[in-house]
């Protein structure tokens, strides 16, 4: 009987996707286009990327009229302001082959709310926003969020009124963007350190919005158990 | 092979950034800001970015973003003819029957070269 008994695999087999990244990795490096030692070092720089830029941008923005006319206008000059180089950056100094450097700042007004997709692939902002979160880039997300805005915002748990436009954003071409969202009320007087602290990554995507008092470390919210397990 | 690789245009976008180093070569736009268009339905073949979704429909030119050759002849490292890329929104309603009427206000913006459109 054991030995008959063939485990199930713990993890789904590698993609077709995957194995062509692989063999186009091992042939650049068996070229010497670049080792394996320095793929794993960008690997783990591009891992070291993150939101905080992108919040920094849009918190600027807030304070500064003319600023958010430079970001809306020209994502990329804006983004020199808050240390992102979208072209003269390494590896490549054009932009990453698949990000490209059109820097899109999409403004949201009270009755203009923007939210990002990438229905073809997953086009991701990554020199402005680290790496996409797993959700961005499942076929659930993208195919329903630019068929059912609605419902899917109201997923992640934002509802919206009627007579806002939700405008969905589909990332195809060598645009990427970010969203520049409505200053929430009650942060009147704050800082630039303080806004940006509420401009969290999905405010950046469009799947929520800046509120005060939430910040993307605070103490998320727990509730006791209904009908709790009874020991 | 050095001949193919100076000429490749990653090293034209060296230091200059993808789209931009393509800027100037499209010529004269055929479309401008609040022009109507109608999205081509045109075979693809081997590849497109052109959302199933948009062929047919109609849509309004909110920005003219950048100069680029297609990623329909790009992703065969043909590079030789650039076109003008506009920015787009469209109706939900436009897009999908079953929209509902009490959102008819939605819309979708997104981004496609100008071989795919025809005025409207």
């Amino acid at each position: 009987m054991a030995e008959k008994h063939k485990p199930a695999p713990m993890v789904d087999e590698v993609s077709e996707f995957e194995v062509l990244e692989i063999a186009v990795r091992e042939l650049a490096i068996e070229k010497g286009l670049f080792s394996a030692e320095d793929h794993r070092r960008w690997t783990e720089y591009m891992h070291t990327l993150g939101p905080l830029p992108a919040a920094r941008l849009v918190a600027k923005a807030w304070l500064d009229p003319e600023f958010k006319k430079l970001a809306v206008k020209d994502g990329v000059k804006a983004s020199l302001d808050v240390d992102i180089d979208w072209i003269g950056s390494m590896p490549t100094n054009f932009g990453t082959p698949s990000d490209y450097c059109n820097l899109r700042v999409m403004e949201d007004t009270p009755k203009l709310k923007h939210v990002v997709v990438c229905t073809l692939c997953s086009c991701y902002p990554r020199p402005i926003l680290g790496q996409s979160p797993e959700w961005y880039r499942t076929p659930n997300y993208r195919r329903r969020i630019v068929r059912w805005p609605r419902q899917v915002l109201s997923e992640f748990g934002l509802q919206l009124p009627e007579d806002v436009e939700i405008r969905v954003v589909d990332s195809n071409q060598k645009s990427r963007f970010i969203v520049l969202p409505v200053r929430p009320e009650g942060t009147e007087g704050w800082t630039e350190d303080q806004l940006a602290e509420i401009v969290t990554r999905d405010c950046l995507i469009g799947v929520a919005v800046p509120k005060p008092g939430q910040t993307s470390n605070d103490p998320r919210p727990v509730h006791p158990a209904k009908n709790p397990y009874k020991h | 092979m050095s001949e193919i690789h100076e000429k490749h245009h990653a090293k034209r976008a060296t230091g200059i950034g993808d789209p931009q180093c393509f800027k100037g070569e499209a010529g004269k736009a055929k479309f401008k800001v609040g022009s109507k268009v109608r999205v081509r339905d045109l075979p693809d073949v081997f590849y497109t970015r052109c959302q199933l979704y948009t062929r047919g429909a109609i849509a309004t030119v909110t920005e003219l973003v950048y100069e680029s050759p297609p990623p329909e002849d790009e992703a065969w490292d043909n590079v030789d003819r650039s076109e003008w890329f506009y920015s787009l929104v469209f109706r939900q309603k436009d897009l999908w029957p079953e929209y509902p009427d009490a959102y008819a206000n939605d819309t979708v913006e997104t981004e496609l070269p100008e071989f795919w459109l025809e005025p409207a």
